[in-house]
């Protein structure tokens, strides 16, 4: 026993050692998401509940790395875990909100349907693993996210959009039978034609037609739809090559950004360092990514592959959508960015996906 | 240490998977990366315009326009501070009708007349629309108390133009408008702002640079609810200079009562060039310019068969027997004149190549100074007779006739002396020797404005100097109180052949005043010397089958005057008049007496 455990000790070190470029990331990360808050100015409420909800996430993240074992994670827990936040869900549905307030925070539950799909989407593959998942299973998980989907679908357009292009880039990697694949392309071509225009006119809400409108003219529709989006441009735009400095940019500090805190937190780091300041960030983040994927490829078994793999692809559609949203290559999204954002839910989930990646990275020593 | 690591998963298509996402990956960074190059480095200069316009407002003080005072010290354009009721466009965007029924009441003027105007600035100006101008302190604090409800209307403390004095110095000062879309869009770059006033016409527009000043503004923070925040940069705006003219006040007025009620012309100059005077009437009052005209009044001044807005000093007409004494230099330095003693008999026409060239008596006979002084044709046919058309029209050129007299202001016109080659591009013919008869008395193409046979007699009267034609003796700084003095510029210096010219010129002209045309013009106990004209519109002929004034001749009186030697120098244009010896002389002999002081009787 003794001998055991000094030998974790040992692996640790070396794991400490070996992934200490990932560790710095993910602190430059951290960095950067406190620093952003704290720039935004005003009151420093924000900063602090920010720093705290790292810290929080920071203790999520110990435990889950150091007690649990992900091999151990049972298929049947996680449905469990996964039923159950779909009842919550679909009794906010009734409630019409997307938010649990519990007084001093609130929570979004939606926010932990990523992580536990991912889990369920890993176990399922793999029980079966190949290089074309079997019709059956692809099926089926299929369904399992489509229920969630359309649940959230009622309160959140935004995060049913997320997960469903989140999860299916993820199927087409864990490969989809030919097949299928070919029949489902034409069901879904077959209803966006038929059913677009009626979904156009009577489905979207005017909020989110405005937004396709705010997204192709940002400045036609400046005062109205384009509002969020004109802002982020001209927030982003004038940053230029060194940005506005510390504290300094006209957007934030004038209050034009809406949501600065939380959707547009890019926005207000671009403004305020310019485009070196983005490529910083982008840098740092496309390592993190770079990094799960190198996990993947290291794994020992099929599930630390799989699950590695899809906490890369939540973490790049996150923060594809959100800065896409900002710089205006697509419409506006209520998306968090992992670390810029402010939120509790966000951030949890973040370290929870993170603590799962480094728990594969980690546990790879163990193979015997 | 080293672990051994049993079992190594490595399958070749989870690589190629991974490979792939590696691919995927790089491929969405790199769109999102050059999308923020394209936003931050070749946008970046348009995106930090648009945040500034944004959240940077800017407000223009206006520099005061400098003041113009004559040079007895009479302040003639000067600023007042008014109130001015501005309204917003966008603000009341949608809200019009229910703005405009509030202020009509508070303003207590007609709804309509409102919006009339309303329209008016709309389509003429940038920025907001100056409602109301020079509002009352009641109905300021009418208005100001209910601000709260009339959205986008707001009252200033402006200093606005004033023209203490009116239509006398209209032509003189000219006026100042707000600046249209095209002038500002033109001038933005010379700092105008889009509220500003620009000169029009006569000083205001000769000199605007200097009278203009430079704005200044003012940068405010606003944030995204609207509220201002601290002062990012302010520059304080350098108020215009100040003119001081050479135009005398005391003669500036006399001049605008004797002309009064007619349409005529009239400056006065010193020997030296400097205007003394310069009246133009009909004339405007400039404050209606600023105050605004209703379109009723517009009609008639646009419709008066006298142009009250030309500036009559300044536009050519035939100068009429004026002119004969610049035949008379022209016969004596070509020498066709060898004796100004020599007599020539006036039957009352000159037959010249089989053609009748009627005078308008028979003088008998006359010599140069009985030629000038009773104004003879026949005499002055003779001379042009002998003489190159050319060669007068240098000489009249030599007395800037056909030229720019110096003052510079885009209004001035040349006005014709005709040659040779004038005629030849104008009308495609050879010159007629005839025709050089009717130039040497006046007639015929040629034409000058009243400055410029003004200024010829100056240069008659000192003796040859030509001197270019100022009216600012000189520009004051308001703040540091510097002066920049301008002094006399000589342009050309005529030098006749024989000394004697100028002073037998002179002597007919006193003689004119004396006992030939000029009579009226006398002044006791001054010394007045001048030449009348009488200018035809239409030939004699034709005048006697039309009547109406329209067809009357342009009486002229061009004089100097002083006690010892010549102090002023004076031209009067009377437009269709009639006689100059009767209709324009009379007005430069009681000009002189007003001038010299010489109706009291307790002086000489």
């Amino acid at each position: 026993m003794k001998i055991a455990r000094l030998k974790k000790r040992e692996v640790l070190k070396s794991f400490l050692v070996e992934n200490f470029g990932i560790f710095l990331t993910i602190l430059a990360l951290v960095v950067i998401s406190s620093v952003n808050q704290l720039s935004m100015g005003g009151t420093k409420s924000y900063f602090w509940r920010n720093l705290l909800w790292h810290f929080i996430g920071l203790i999520v993240f110990f435990v889950i790395f150091l007690s649990i074992d992900y091999r151990k994670i049972t298929l049947k827990a996680v449905y469990l875990l996964y039923t159950g936040l779909l009842i919550l869900i679909g009794i906010m549905d009734l409630f019409k909100t997307r938010w649990i307030n519990l007084g001093f925070i609130s929570i979004q539950p939606s926010e932990f349907i990523k992580p536990l799909l991912a889990l369920i989407f890993s176990l399922e593959a793999e029980k079966a693993s190949s290089s074309v998942l079997p019709s059956r299973v692809f099926l089926k998980l299929l369904l399992t996210m489509g229920i969630g989907i359309l649940l959230i679908f009622i309160t959140d357009l935004d995060y049913a959009f997320i997960i469903g292009v989140t999860f299916f880039t993820f199927l087409l990697f864990l490969g989809v039978p030919k097949r299928i694949f070919f029949s489902l392309l034409a069901v879904v071509i077959l209803i966006v034609v038929t059913l677009g225009p009626f979904a156009w006119r009577h489905v979207l809400k005017p909020h989110q037609k405005g937004r396709i409108y705010g997204y192709l003219h940002p400045e036609k529709y400046a005062s109205s739809w384009g509002y969020q989006m004109n802002q982020s441009l001209i927030a982003i735009g004038s940053g230029g090559l060194f940005g506005q400095g510390f504290k300094k940019g006209w957007s934030t500090r004038l209050n034009y950004l809406p949501a600065k805190r939380t959707d547009l937190a890019f926005s207000v780091w671009a403004e305020s360092w310019g485009f070196i300041g983005v490529t910083i960030f982008l840098f740092l983040y496309a390592y993190l990514l770079y990094y799960t994927l190198y996990v993947s490829s290291m794994a020992r078994d099929w599930l630390g592959k799989y699950l590695s793999f899809v906490i890369g692809l939540i973490l790049f559609w996150q923060a594809f959508f959100n800065i896409g949203g900002a710089t205006g290559l697509l419409p506006m999204t209520s998306i968090p960015l992992p670390f810029l954002s402010y939120g509790g839910s966000i951030t949890i989930s973040v370290y929870f996906l993170l603590s799962l990646l480094f728990n594969i990275a980690f546990k790879r020593y163990f193979f015997k | 240490m080293s672990f051994k690591l049993r079992k190594i998963l490595k399958p070749q298509f989870w690589e190629t998977r991974l490979l792939l996402a590696k691919i995927f990956y790089l491929f969405m960074f790199s769109l999102l990366f050059l999308r923020l190059f394209y936003l931050q480095i070749i946008k970046h200069r348009y995106y930090l315009r648009k945040a500034k316009e944004r959240s940077v407002v800017r407000y223009v003080l206006k520099a005061p326009r400098g003041q113009i005072i004559t040079s007895d010290g009479v302040i003639i354009a000067t600023n007042r501070a008014v109130f001015q009721l501005y309204v917003d466009v966008d603000a009341i965007k949608g809200k019009e009708d229910k703005v405009f029924l509030r202020l009509s009441k508070l303003l207590k003027e007609s709804f309509g007349e409102l919006k009339e105007r309303y329209a008016f600035g709309r389509k003429y100006s940038f920025g907001r629309v100056l409602l109301k101008r020079n509002l009352k302190w009641n109905e300021v604090a009418r208005v100001i108390t209910r601000l709260y409800y009339l959205p986008g209307v707001s009252i200033e403390v402006e200093s606005e133009r004033y023209y203490p004095w009116g239509k006398p110095y209209f032509h003189l000062v000219g006026y100042v408008a707000r600046i249209t879309k095209r002038e500002y869009m033109r001038k933005k770059d010379q700092g105008y702002s889009i509220e500003d006033y620009i000169g029009r016409r006569g000083i205001e527009r000769a000199f605007e640079k200097e009278l203009k000043g430079r704005n200044g503004y003012i940068e405010i923070e606003k944030d995204a609810y609207g509220r201002l925040g601290k002062i990012i940069k302010k520059v304080k705006p350098i108020p215009g200079k100040d003119l001081v003219l050479t135009v005398r006040h005391r003669y500036q007025m006399a001049a605008y009562k004797l002309l009064k009620g007619k349409s005529a012309a009239f400056v006065a100059i010193s020997p030296k060039g400097a205007i003394l005077a310069m009246v133009s009437t009909p004339a405007v009052d400039p404050q209606k310019f600023i105050e605004g005209f209703s379109y009723r009044e517009w009609r008639r001044i646009q419709k008066n068969p006298f142009h009250p807005l030309t500036n009559k000093v300044l536009m050519p007409y035939p100068p009429g027997s004026t002119f004969k004494v610049i035949t008379a230099f022209a016969g004596l330095e070509a020498g066709v004149i060898k004796n100004v003693f020599q007599t020539i008999y006036c039957p009352g026409y000159f037959v010249y190549k089989r053609r009748r060239f009627g005078c308008w008596k028979s003088h008998g006979n006359v010599n140069f100074f009985k030629a000038i002084y009773e104004s003879c044709d026949t005499y002055f046919y003779w001379v042009a007779s002998s003489l190159d058309v050319d060669f007068l029209a240098r000489v009249a050129k030599k007395f800037g006739l056909g030229e720019k007299t110096g003052l510079n202001w885009a209004e001035e016109k040349r006005g014709i002396v005709p040659t040779r080659e004038w005629k030849k591009k104008v009308f495609k013919t050879i010159w007629y020797p005839g025709e050089t008869l009717y130039f040497a008395i006046g007639q015929g193409y040629l034409s000058a404005t009243p400055l410029q046979m003004a200024r010829a007699y100056m240069a008659i009267a000192n003796g040859g100097s030509l001197y270019k034609i100022w009216v600012v003796k000189a520009i004051r700084d308001p703040i540091s109180k510097q002066e920049k003095y301008f002094s006399p510029v000589i342009e050309t210096k005529i030098v006749p052949r024989d000394g004697r010219y100028f002073y037998w010129i002179q002597k007919a002209l006193i003689e004119t005043v004396e006992k030939g045309t000029g009579k009226a013009a006398k002044v006791k106990g001054l010394w007045v010397a001048g030449k009348t004209g009488t200018a035809q519109v239409i030939s004699s002929k034709w005048l006697k089958e039309r009547k109406g004034r329209r067809w009357e001749h342009h009486a002229w009186f061009v004089s100097y005057a002083g006690r010892t030697q010549p102090e002023i120098i004076t031209a009067v244009l009377v437009e269709h008049g009639g006689h100059g010896g009767s209709v324009a002389a009379p007005i430069a002999g009681e000009f002189y007496k007003e001038c010299f002081n010489m109706t009291s009787e307790n002086r000489p």
